[in-house]
């Protein structure tokens, strides 16, 4: 299928490059003209991605709509997209928060609007093909394209220390990238290729030392991007800098690239390593599970909290990815999305309420339900979507992952279900402090209630929780074929054991 | 015997033509009253461009010529190309800076091309004897282009500091050369090589690391590097851009020609001294870097952390691999250029000013500018897609194909660090305000044109090579091969 005559995986890659051009020729004193292009074209790009559905078969857990190209012919590199059921809804995830991000910036950012634009739009490109590239060298390329226009959305349109924020980023995932470099280096020169799909039909050539070293150089690369425990320390700081589509797609996507990682190259490429420190991993997710629902019963800052609550919510999804188990996984898969969804749409709503107040202290706050009704009823549904109740998204995710774990370990089970608990008590309590209560605060008096450009910000987001919640079944059936294919590479003792 | 001399010469009309220039441009200084500086300094860069465009035309030959003393095969050739490009990166900056600094020596223009001469035939000589003229060639030359600004204290400096260390390093390496010549009886090195392999271990493993001590200076390898930092930061910036690009060049294939032919039966040897040079000047020139102050002198640091990344790449034994150190010079000279080019890029009140505060708040002054330096940083710390980072990942695929994984993981943890301190220019020019001008002797901040077209230029040529390696990997493949 083509678009202009290009295959579509490679235009939906590009298109917001194309993007970008046309904002860098939009004279900079043009400045609504400069936001209606990026609007136009995030807009055009999630429409361009809803496209790939009519071509996309749901039945097959292979790469599909797949484009070769020769690249680097020196070190038989390849320019290589392709599509399945994973990548599929994290790219959809991708062009939406996008779009919703550009939306949301409308009134908020002010000053220096055309590299602030170009900037996104480069974002959105390497994000896009992070997860459509099954070239591990495209795939690196595409990863560390993202960190430089994030670097500059933190540093340039952050708070206060956003100097220290943006180079903290910056430095933390260059650190772990190089390495996953080196592993990807070791990986080429036992496979002679770079090829993904190559890769997972030559199945394991690497001996097991070997193998967990990769595994271990893969490992800085993507949980410093997730973050794992003990390596999340740059991400507070991050997402309290950054601006508020910055936060958005931080959370809602970048910490998707490492769940991703691990889920599309640690664990098919190196299953025996997978399997000798999931226990391991599944340690440091529980750890980050507890000690980031700790860490945000403890917040003042709105943001700080919602930041800290990604720490606890990823470690779920790590928990998921390494309890090596089909239902976990999908579990783990879906909740990525759903994560994407409650923590952009919460990052959101913190940003409406700083953009009035500029201020994210709670203690600032209380009774707010008063003067903001339709405030208070997004606020809620996402509160409770990001607690897990259910007939909202979280739900089935979380419950996915439990179930799937619980067939490892009782154990483990029982120290994330104590996540779910205290995630319930630091959301809850922010919500009764910042909506109930009376409002006692006079600078609250005056505010304004959600505009009509904010609720459609957010009616995206409500009706992908509420579908997702209800009727989950399309979503699952897409991941259910490509997440059964890597779980029956690594740990395929699963499918053997008895009933 | 003069015929075949005669049809030798052929194989280096670029050399002949750039001696013509040479020539020439000190005819046009002495004796043209008026603008005859500059008038030299265009002479120059004409022959540079009439000398590229011989090369272009000069076939490649597998032969030995002048009786097994110069070889112009591919891979030589491709060495030339480099030096060239260098030469005029130099030269096109150089004129920069000399409208603003007013004080024009004339002289450098014709210097330069004369040490071009000698570097040139440098990379094609396959003879001890040759290396070492040719060596001093380029080198006396370059000695006086450090200390030009005579009168000025750091100059000065930097002049005596260059032709002391640099004359005794010359001294060693021809002990080396003697060496070998006493071990094996032969000056030319296909003959010299096989003799070597097979003469005393140890003697000959003393001639290899006398001869290398003598390159690895040039190259500014550490622990043989205290001069470069301090010429570098003494030495006016367009002849630094020269003094740290062209050498380099030049060193590098000769480096890889002895490795090859004079020492092709010691590899193990000098991989060995390789990876320990590779490690000790990567981390020494990035460490380094990140406690300077001063961007130039920080550059330096820089300049020198680069070349640790290509003794990986010579490290990484064996024919075909050491394309990525053909890449990387390449990219090393664009970049390293555009990189020193940057100090000259703002003209803060009649002088350049070598803190970072010129820079500040740079991206909303001059736009295309900033993005081009931005793009210049992001190849040197190695981020795709420039080529930069292509250059590390084939130096890196190389080692670790040798089993090196070690080094590979030394090279990518350097990478991650020299972020730091690149990334203080990225950081002003786009994170931070214009810092307003003091009270400065005269006239007002510019930006000047010329200098961005040139880091413009360079930008776009890392990006082009960063997306399609290809155009000049099999390039450098082919020299290879060629050899």
């Amino acid at each position: 299928m083509n678009i202009f005559g290009m295959p579509i995986l490679t235009f939906v890659t590009f298109f917001p490059v194309a993007g970008m051009l046309v904002v860098l020729f939009l004279p900079g004193s043009r400045g609504k003209a400069i936001k209606i292009a990026a609007n136009i074209f995030t807009g055009l790009e999630f429409a361009a991605t809803l496209l790939i559905l009519s071509r996309f078969d749901a039945a097959s857990g292979d790469m599909q709509l797949v484009e070769r190209l020769p690249w680097i012919k020196a070190i038989g590199a390849q320019y290589l997209l392709g599509v399945d059921g994973i990548s599929l809804l994290l790219v959809l995830l991708t062009s939406l928060l996008t779009f919703v991000a550009t939306l949301s910036s409308w009134q908020a950012v002010r000053g220096r609007l055309k590299e602030y634009y170009v900037f996104l739009l480069l974002l959105e490109t390497g994000m896009v093909g992070v997860f459509l590239a099954l070239d591990l060298l495209l795939f690196y390329v595409f990863w560390e394209i993202v960190l430089v226009p994030m670097y500059f959305l933190i540093g340039i349109w952050g708070g206060e220390r956003r100097l220290y924020a943006a180079i903290k980023f910056f430095l933390y995932t260059l650190f772990g990238s190089v390495a996953m470099l080196v592993g990807i280096l070791v990986l080429r020169s036992q496979h002679q290729t770079f090829d993904w799909t190559a890769m997972v039909a030559a199945g394991s050539v690497l001996p097991g030392v070997l193998q967990g070293w990769v595994f271990l150089a893969f490992f800085l690369g993507f949980a410093i991007k997730v973050p794992m425990f003990p390596f999340h320390t740059w991400l507070p700081d991050a997402h309290v800098e950054a601006p508020t589509a910055g936060s958005v797609i931080l959370a809602g996507v970048l910490l998707k690239m490492g769940a991703y990682g691990f889920l599309r190259f640690s664990l098919p490429l190196l299953p025996e390593a997978a399997r000798r420190y999931a226990p391991a991993m599944a340690v440091l997710a529980l750890a980050a599970i507890v000690y980031g629902a700790l860490v945000s019963l403890m917040q003042k800052d709105m943001k700080k909290l919602i930041a800290y609550s990604s720490v606890s919510h990823m470690g779920f999804i790590m928990l998921g990815l390494f309890a090596l188990t089909p239902m976990a996984a999908k579990g783990a898969v879906l909740q990525m999305v759903n994560h994407g969804i409650s923590t952009g749409a919460l990052f959101l709503i913190v940003g409406v309420i700083y953009e009035r107040r500029h201020t994210r202290l709670i203690a600032e706050f209380g009774g707010l339900s008063s003067r903001m009704p339709v405030y208070a009823a997004v606020f809620l549904v996402m509160t409770m979507s990001s607690i897990g109740l259910p007939g909202l998204n979280g739900f089935i995710g979380e419950f996915m992952i439990l179930m799937g774990t619980f067939s490892v370990s009782w154990l483990w089970t029982a120290i994330a279900a104590t996540g779910i608990v205290l995630g319930a008590g630091y959301m809850l309590w922010l919500y009764q402090r910042v909506m109930f209560g009376k409002l006692t605060n006079p600078a609250n008096e005056s505010l304004q209630d959600l505009t009509v450009r904010e609720f459609a910000t957010f009616l995206p987001l409500l009706i992908l929780a509420f579908w997702i919640g209800i009727f989950p079944k399309p979503f699952l059936t897409v991941i259910d074929k490509p997440v059964e294919k890597i779980i029956r590479i690594v740990n395929p003792a699963h499918y053997e054991a008895p009933r | 015997m003069m015929s075949a001399a005669g049809s030798d010469l052929g194989h280096f009309v670029p050399e002949i033509v750039l001696l013509a220039a040479a020539v020439a441009s000190m005819f046009v200084h002495l004796f043209v009253k008026k603008g005859g500086r500059r008038g030299a300094g265009y002479v120059a860069l004409a022959g540079i461009g009439v000398a590229g465009l011989a090369l272009v035309l000069t076939p490649p030959s597998a032969d030995a010529l002048f009786g097994g003393h110069l070889m112009a095969d591919s891979f030589a050739l491709f060495f030339k190309a480099a030096v060239l490009v260098a030469g005029a990166l130099s030269i096109v900056l150089a004129f920069r800076f000399f409208n603003v600094e007013k004080n024009e020596p004339g002289e450098v223009y014709y210097l330069a091309l004369l040490s071009m001469v000698g570097m040139m035939t440098a990379v094609s000589a396959t003879d001890l004897v040759t290396t070492y003229v040719t060596f001093e060639l380029f080198a006396i030359p370059s000695y006086v282009l450090a200390g030009i600004f005579k009168k000025e204290r750091r100059a000065a400096e930097a002049g005596i500091k260059y032709f002391f260390l640099g004359t005794l390093s010359s001294a060693v390496m021809l002990l080396g050369l003697a060496l070998v010549f006493g071990l094996t009886g032969e000056t030319g090195y296909a003959a010299a090589g096989p003799a070597l392999a097979g003469a005393n271990g140890l003697a000959a493993l003393v001639a290899m690391s006398l001869f290398f001590v003598g390159l690895f200076f040039k190259a500014a390898f550490v622990p043989f590097h205290m001069w470069a930092p301090d010429v570098y930061e003494g030495a006016a910036t367009p002849l630094v851009i020269f003094l740290s690009t062209a050498p380099k060049a030049a060193v590098i294939a000769v480096l890889v020609r002895a490795m090859a032919v004079l020492f092709g039966g010691y590899i193990r040897e000098w991989s060995f001294i390789l990876q320990a040079v590779a490690l000790a000047t990567m981390f020494w020139g990035n460490l380094a870097a990140l406690t300077q102050t001063s961007v130039k002198r920080m550059l330096a640091y820089s300049s020198i952390a680069q070349a640790g990344y290509l003794a990986i790449g010579l490290a990484s034994w064996g024919g075909s691999d050491w394309m990525a150190v053909l890449f990387y010079v390449v990219v090393y000279v664009v970049m390293n250029s555009a990189a020193f080019g940057l100090i000259l890029l703002v003209d803060r009140g009649g002088r350049f000013d070598e803190t970072i505060d010129g820079l500040r708040g740079l991206s909303r002054r001059s736009p295309v500018a900033a993005a081009s330096v931005l793009v210049v940083l992001l190849s040197l710390v190695g981020i795709p897609p420039t080529a930069g980072f292509m250059g590390k990942y084939f130096l890196f695929t190389a080692a670790v194909d040798r089993g090196l994984i070690l080094l590979a993981a030394a090279g990518a943890l350097n990478s991650a660090i020299s972020l730091f301190y690149y990334f203080r220019i990225g950081k002003a020019m786009f994170l931070e305000e214009t810092v307003p001008l003091d009270a400065g002797p005269a006239g007002p901040e510019s930006v000047s044109g010329a200098v961005m077209v040139v880091l413009a230029v360079c930008a776009a040529a890392l990006l082009l090579l960063g997306l399609l390696p290809s155009l000049l990997a099999s390039r450098a493949s082919a020299a290879l091969l060629g050899q």
